[in-house]
This record gives structure tokens, C-alpha cells and sequence, in this order.
């Protein structure tokens, strides 16, 4: 992550990005550059945002004023590239339908191009406790349940940008310290790390950078300043 | 609270009359162009000569006819309840202490009155069949409105019993059996391998009908009535969320909603999961997810199958082979079944749009992809369609090639059937002699339709000219087919990348 003036090898770039839904804005403007191996955490209350830039960082919304490009290229989700590149864990759960949840992973990860795929797949059920019901369909689980099965479709095939919406959120103690531990992982090796956050332990772990999202500023704060930040928030 | 809906309503006396004479004489108008058109029919069917392969009566398949209207009565009835109750009604009126069998008694006999006001106007239809006199037709009308109510009484009886969701596969099985097993028998007889069915089901004079039926249908009718108390809070409540989104869907003409409405209970996981070892790229495992969700529906084997005897029947059945358009028509109506269950996975990727963006491929690369499994599942069900037709025919290769050549057409239309946009009901309307017409619905819903409906003018072009069709034809068929249909496809291809 920079302050957005370094942005020769940023993976995403962020450039007086204003979001928003028709034409009221959501915040003030974003401006980001995120590098890879990095992970940017964004923070801020209830309603400040935080989902909708990552919506339109994603290009998943449409921008209402400004840039925001991936890989030196406007983002365009459109492209079989980018989502060859790009994983994203928002709020919209999305399954093949009349699949089990390890079949969904399996299918997943074949379409990726992964070649061990049973192992990865198996290594990711266990990963997010979900051994007892993989063999279900998604239909059939809980929502806890069906959060770790977007978060384990996110880990069984390579990304060079994951972007998580709330990732801790409907997961217990236990496996929100493991997701911290596995996103960090992801990060350092080598993938760029986006995410949203109430959970300051999440934050702390993962986040190399925060955006701290407000209706007047979104501005970046260091990690040890975004703990005291969200207890304002 | 009735009263204070009234107030706000305008309900006058002379505001019911002129709502009860508007469709007095919309009914009457729609029964006088029906009874034109079929007798019309008839007359067509009296002036042509015979024509050689037809062994089933008209009377026959009319018996299948009815049979598979009384199996799809039952299966839609089987799906939506037939008793329920809103999820407004089921938080607000079922937990009071009171009475159940009292507040969901007016549910019961709207439905049952809406049951057989629909059977007494299929039993209009099928008394206009045949030859229409005032009697026969007064006796259809009669016939068809005890039928209707007598089924929604029996499924309302078998709800209360706990066998809500029984009754549906089981009239499913009978409906698909019955037609494929017609067309089997039909094409036999053709082929003069067995007696054709040459009568349909006698009644008997039907004298005796009354006396039995009305009791039997009354005696269901308070047996429903009496079982109403046992029906659970919960299974109204969902029942009645869907029977809301199937009316809510009839009202706007979303077919693809009401299909969605109608697909049936919760899926159950299945017994063999699949590994996908073959599966090495992106665009297999698209096919490959396509085809689990095609080989795991309910019911899109059996709508293929009936989609195939539907046209055979028709080239069977005395009289109506002598009408080209006709058959014509019964090969789009069976084939546009066939499009419709071989879409149901990208109808089902319309619904979640998510689901597209889980492979690396772009919107134009899904749709194409798409594409593959309903061309395998149309290149079946026509090459078996053809064949059928042709064994009774005595040209089994020339129809088979020929019905096996618009297999491209009916893919695409499943595709761009499925991917059409949702409707727009604030676009202009035309004024037509029915009233107001929104054209950029009719357009948006004939999406899909459109595409196979020109790539089957070669089909229609065969049955015009008669005999075997020539290879030339067969060739004309097979690139004008693919021609149409990958523009129907590039078309939706090109509308989706635009969209995202």
C-alpha cells in the first residue's frame, strides 16, 4: 500500500474514486494505490461505505466520479482475465446450482486450472471446519456455514487480488483467528489483500495499511492507529 | 376492515355490473373466435383427403389429452398448496384463537371455484373439438367444471392428510408415461407392428356421470372442508409465499418466474457426488455444472420425453396429419418444452448472476458456452422426434436427418430464452382490437421463441410439400438453422458483454 503517488507496480489503483448509488455519494473520495503482497484494510461505522467502494473498486458499481484501475487497466469485471485474477467475498454468496458444497470447490478449482484440486479442495473443508457438511447442497446449510463455503471457494484457486467483504462476519472466535492467519498467508505470498472489517484482531493481523472510509475524508492511517479509530467509529 | 376497504374501493352497483358485463363480453367474444377457429379446423380436416400413418383417432387422442391436462392439473395443484395462505395471513390470522377450518375455509372455495371455472373452459374447448351442439357443449362445460373442483377437493384432501407433495411426482410419472408411451404404441401401429387405440375413452353416453360425480365431488368437498384444521402453520405459510410469486408471475406474463415458481421442493443432495476429473478449463467446467443441474432437475428428463411424443402423436392422430401448419405448430409447442428444460441451468445463472462471474471467462464466453448442453440435449430429443415421425412415415432417414438439422435453432433458443431480459412495462403500448398491448413485453417474451421459430421454416417448408424430404432440403435446413442460431446466440452474447 501507498499514499497513491507510487503506483508503478500497484496491482489497484484508486484515484479520486467517488461511489455511491445514483448520484449520491456513499463517502468522500477514495484515492488508494495497493501493491502486491500488501493488504489494505478498509474500517469505518455502520454506513460509511466500506461495501460500496469495495463494490466499485471491484467494478461490480459503477464509479460516479474518478478511476480506479487493476493491473494498469480500468477495471473491468467483464474481462476473463480479471476474474482469472481477481476473487471477491461479498455480501451476494454464489454457488453452482445443484452442487454439494465439495463438489462446488472441486468444480471451482478444476475451472482454475488447479491440479492437485482434491487435495486443495480437502485441505480447505478441514481449513473451515466444514468436513461433516461438504456433502450437502448449499441450500442445506446454515449461513455460518455457507460463509466459510464462499471463503473456502476463494482459497482453493489462485488470485492475485482477494477481496473480502466483512470475512470475520458469522464466524466464531476460532475461525476468525484462523482466516486472519490464512489471509496473511495468502499475502505473503505474493496475492494483494483487500478487505473490510469490524473486527480489530482481524485488522491487526492482516492489514499491512487502513483506509479509514468517512463522509468528510477517507484517509489511510497505520495499522497500530486503526484499532483506536475503529473504537471511535 | 372489509368495510373500510370497501370505502376506499370503488364498488358501487352499477361499478360491479359494468366490471360483470366487461367480462361477460370478453368471454363470450374469446368463445365465438375459439369456436370459429375449430370449426374452421374441422371443415379442413373434412375437405383434405386421408393421409397414410395416421392410426389414432381423434377421439384417442383427445382421451391423452385429458389425461395429461388432469395430471398437469394435479401436479401444479400438488405445487402450490392447493391450500395456503399468504405470509401476511399466516403472521397475522392463523396464530388467533380461533377457528382454523373458519379462516381458511374462503381460501378453499376460492380455489375450488378457480379449478372449476378452468375446467369448465378446457372442457368448452373440448367439446368445440368435436361436433359442437349445444348439448355437447353445455355437457362440457358441466363435465370439465365437476372435474376441476372434484381435483382441487381431492388434492386439498390429500394435503390435509400430510400427503402434500406426494401427488405431483406421481402425476408427473403419469403424464410423461402416458405420452411417451402414445407415441411408442402410435409409431408401432404405424409401422403395423400392433392394433392401433382407435377409440378414445367411452363414458359410457356419459348419463351417468352426474349422478355419480357431483356426489363423489361433494363429499370430497367437505371432506376438505373438515380437514382444514389439520393443516401446519408453517407448510401455509410456504406454501403460500409460492403461490404469491406463481400469481405474481402469471400477472406480469414471467413465464421464466412462473417456471421458477413451479420448479418444486427443496432439492435433495445427491447420492453419487461427482468428482470432475475430466475437467481441465474453464469452459469444461461450465458444461460440466450445466449438466449436473440438467441430469439433477425433477422434471426436465420428463418434460424432453413429452416434448418428443408431443409431435410424433400429432403425425399419428387421424385428421390433424392432414394439417401441415398444425403439425407445424405441435413441433414448435413439444420442441419449445425440450428449450426450456434444457436451459433450466442458465435460467437458473439469470437468476444468480454471481454464478457467471465464478469461472475466468467473460459474459460472451458463458453464453456460448451455455450453449453446449442444450444442443446436445436438442440433438437428441429432435434425432428421436425424427425418427419416431419418419418409422411411421416409411422414411425414417430423411425425417431423422432433417428433424436432427434444427438442432442448432432450438439450443440457441434455449439460451436466449433463458438469458432474456427482464420485462420493461413502462415501454409504449399499441392499441390492437384486445386491448392495449405493451410491445416491448410481447418482444422481450418471444425472445428466444423468435430464433426457433424462423430456423424451423425448412421443417415447415417438408411438411408443406409432403413425402420424404429431399437431402437438399436437409441441407438448407442444417445451415439455415445454425445461421439463425448462432445470431440468436451473438445476439444474447452481445447484449450480456454490453451489460456485464
Amino acid at each position: 500500500m501507498t499514499d497513491g503517488r507510487d503506483t508503478a507496480v500497484a496491482l489497484l489503483t484508486a484515484t479520486g474514486l467517488v461511489v455511491g448509488h445514483g448520484d449520491s455519494a456513499a463517502c468522500a473520495p477514495v484515492t488508494l494505490a495497493l501493491l502486491p503482497g500488501r493488504a489494505l484494510a478498509v474500517v469505518g461505522p455502520n454506513g460509511a461505505g466500506k461495501s460500496t467502494v469495495l463494490q466499485t473498486l471491484v467494478g461490480l458499481l459503477p464509479a460516479l466520479d474518478g478511476e480506479a484501475e487493476f493491473d494498469g487497466q480500468p477495471v473491468d469485471e467483464r474481462r476473463a482475465q480479471y476474474r482469472r485474477d481477481v476473487v471477491a467475498v461479498l455480501d451476494e454468496d454464489a454457488f453452482f446450482p445443484s452442487l454439494t458444497g465439495r463438489e462446488h470447490l472441486l468444480l471451482t478449482a478444476r475451472g482454475h486450472g488447479v491440479g492437485d484440486a482434491e487435495d486443495v479442495v480437502d485441505r480447505e473443508i478441514a481449513a473451515f471446519g466444514l468436513a461433516e457438511r461438504a456433502d450437502a447442497l448449499p441450500s442445506a446449510l446454515s449461513s455460518g456455514q455457507r460463509r466459510r463455503l464462499a471463503l473456502a471457494a476463494a482459497f482453493v484457486r489462485p488470485a492475485r487480488l482477494m477481496v473480502l467483504d466483512e470475512p470475520e462476519r458469522r464466524l466464531d472466535a476460532a475461525m476468525r483467528t484462523t482466516l486472519a492467519e490464512r489471509l496473511a498467508t495468502r499475502r505473503d505470498d505474493g496475492a494483494a489483500v483487500l478487505f473490510a472489517s469490524h473486527d480489530a484482531a482481524v485488522v491487526a493481523a492482516v492489514a499491512d495499511d487502513v483506509l479509514l472510509v468517512g463522509d468528510e475524508e477517507c484517509r489511510l492511517l497505520p495499522p497500530d492507529a486503526a484499532a483506536a479509530a475503529m473504537e471511535r467509529s | 376492515m372489509r368495510r373500510a376497504e370497501a370505502a376506499l374501493a370503488d364498488t358501487t352497483v352499477w361499478s360491479r355490473l359494468g366490471s360483470a358485463l366487461d367480462a361477460a363480453t370478453t368471454t363470450g367474444v374469446l368463445v365465438a373466435v375459439l369456436g370459429g377457429v375449430l370449426a374452421s379446423l374441422r371443415e379442413d380436416i373434412a375437405a383434405r383427403p386421408p393421409a397414410s400413418g395416421g392410426v389414432l383417432s381423434g377421439a384417442a387422442t383427445g382421451t391423452l389429452l385429458g389425461l395429461v391436462a388432469v395430471a398437469a392439473a394435479v401436479l401444479v395443484l400438488d405445487r402450490l398448496g392447493p391450500v395456503s395462505a399468504t405470509p401476511a395471513a399466516a403472521a397475522w390470522w392463523l396464530p388467533l384463537p380461533a377457528s382454523r377450518r373458519a379462516l381458511l375455509r374462503g381460501e378453499l372455495v376460492r380455489l375450488t371455484a378457480g379449478c372449476a371455472v378452468v375446467g369448465a373452459g378446457l372442457g368448452l374447448v373440448g367439446a368445440l373439438l368435436g361436433e359442437a351442439t349445444p348439448s355437447s357443449v353445455a355437457g362440457g362445460i358441466a363435465a370439465g367444471a365437476v372435474a376441476g373442483a372434484g381435483l382441487a377437493a381431492a388434492t386439498s384432501v390429500l394435503q390435509a392428510r400430510g400427503g402434500a407433495g406426494r401427488a405431483g411426482p406421481v402425476a408427473g410419472t403419469v403424464l410423461v408415461a402416458s405420452a411417451t408411451v402414445a407415441a411408442v404404441l402410435a409409431t408401432a401401429a404405424a409401422r403395423g407392428v400392433l392394433d392401433a387405440p382407435a377409440h378414445g375413452l367411452s363414458l359410457g353416453g356419459g348419463g351417468w356421470a352426474p349422478l355419480v360425480l357431483v356426489p363423489l365431488v361433494a363429499a370430497l368437498g367437505v371432506a376438505a372442508d373438515r380437514g382444514l384444521p389439520r393443516l401446519r402453520t408453517g407448510e401455509l405459510r410456504v406454501l403460500g409465499g409460492t403461490a404469491a410469486y406463481a400469481g405474481a408471475s402469471v400477472l406480469s406474463l414471467d413465464t421464466r418466474d412462473l417456471g421458477r415458481a413451479l420448479a418444486g421442493r427443496r432439492e435433495r443432495a445427491p447420492r453419487r457426488p461427482w468428482t470432475f476429473a475430466a475437467v481441465r478449463s474453464p469452459w469444461q467446467a461450465l458444461v460440466a455444472a450445466d449438466l449436473a443441474t440438467l441430469v439433477r432437475g425433477r422434471w426436465q428428463a420428463g418434460q424432453v420425453l413429452v416434448g418428443i411424443a408431443l409431435p410424433v402423436v400429432a403425425c399419428r392422430t387421424q385428421g390433424l396429419n392432414q394439417l401441415p401448419v398444425v403439425v407445424w405448430l405441435t413441433f414448435l409447442v413439444g420442441w419449445t418444452l425440450v428449450a426450456v428444460a434444457a436451459g433450466h441451468p442458465s435460467r437458473q445463472a439469470q437468476a444468480a448472476p454471481a454464478v457467471d462471474r465464478l469461472l475466468p471467462l467473460g459474459p460472451a464466453q458463458v453464453t456460448w458456452t451455455r450453449a453446449v448442453v442444450p444442443l446436445a440435449v436438442a440433438a437428441v430429443a429432435c434425432t428421436l422426434t425424427g425418427l419416431l415421425v419418419g418409422l411411421g412415415s416409411g422414411a425414417p432417414g430423411s425425417w431423422t436427418a432433417l428433424a436432427a438439422a434444427g438442432a442448432a435453432g432450438w439450443a440457441a433458443a434455449a439460451v436466449r430464452g433463458a438469458y432474456r431480459p427482464e420485462l420493461d412495462w413502462a415501454g409504449p403500448v399499441m392499441a390492437t382490437p384486445m386491448g392495449a398491448v405493451p410491445v416491448g413485453v410481447a418482444a422481450t417474451l418471444l425472445q428466444g421463441l423468435d430464433v426457433a421459430l424462423v430456423a424451423s421454416v425448412p421443417l415447415l417448408v417438408a411438411l408443406l410439400v409432403g413425402g420424404a424430404p429431399s437431402a437438399s432440403l436437409v441441407g438448407v435446413q442444417l445451415l439455415w438453422a445454425l445461421a439463425v442460431g448462432s445470431g440468436g446466440i451473438a445476439l444474447t452474447a452481445r447484449r450480456r458483454s454490453k451489460a456485464g
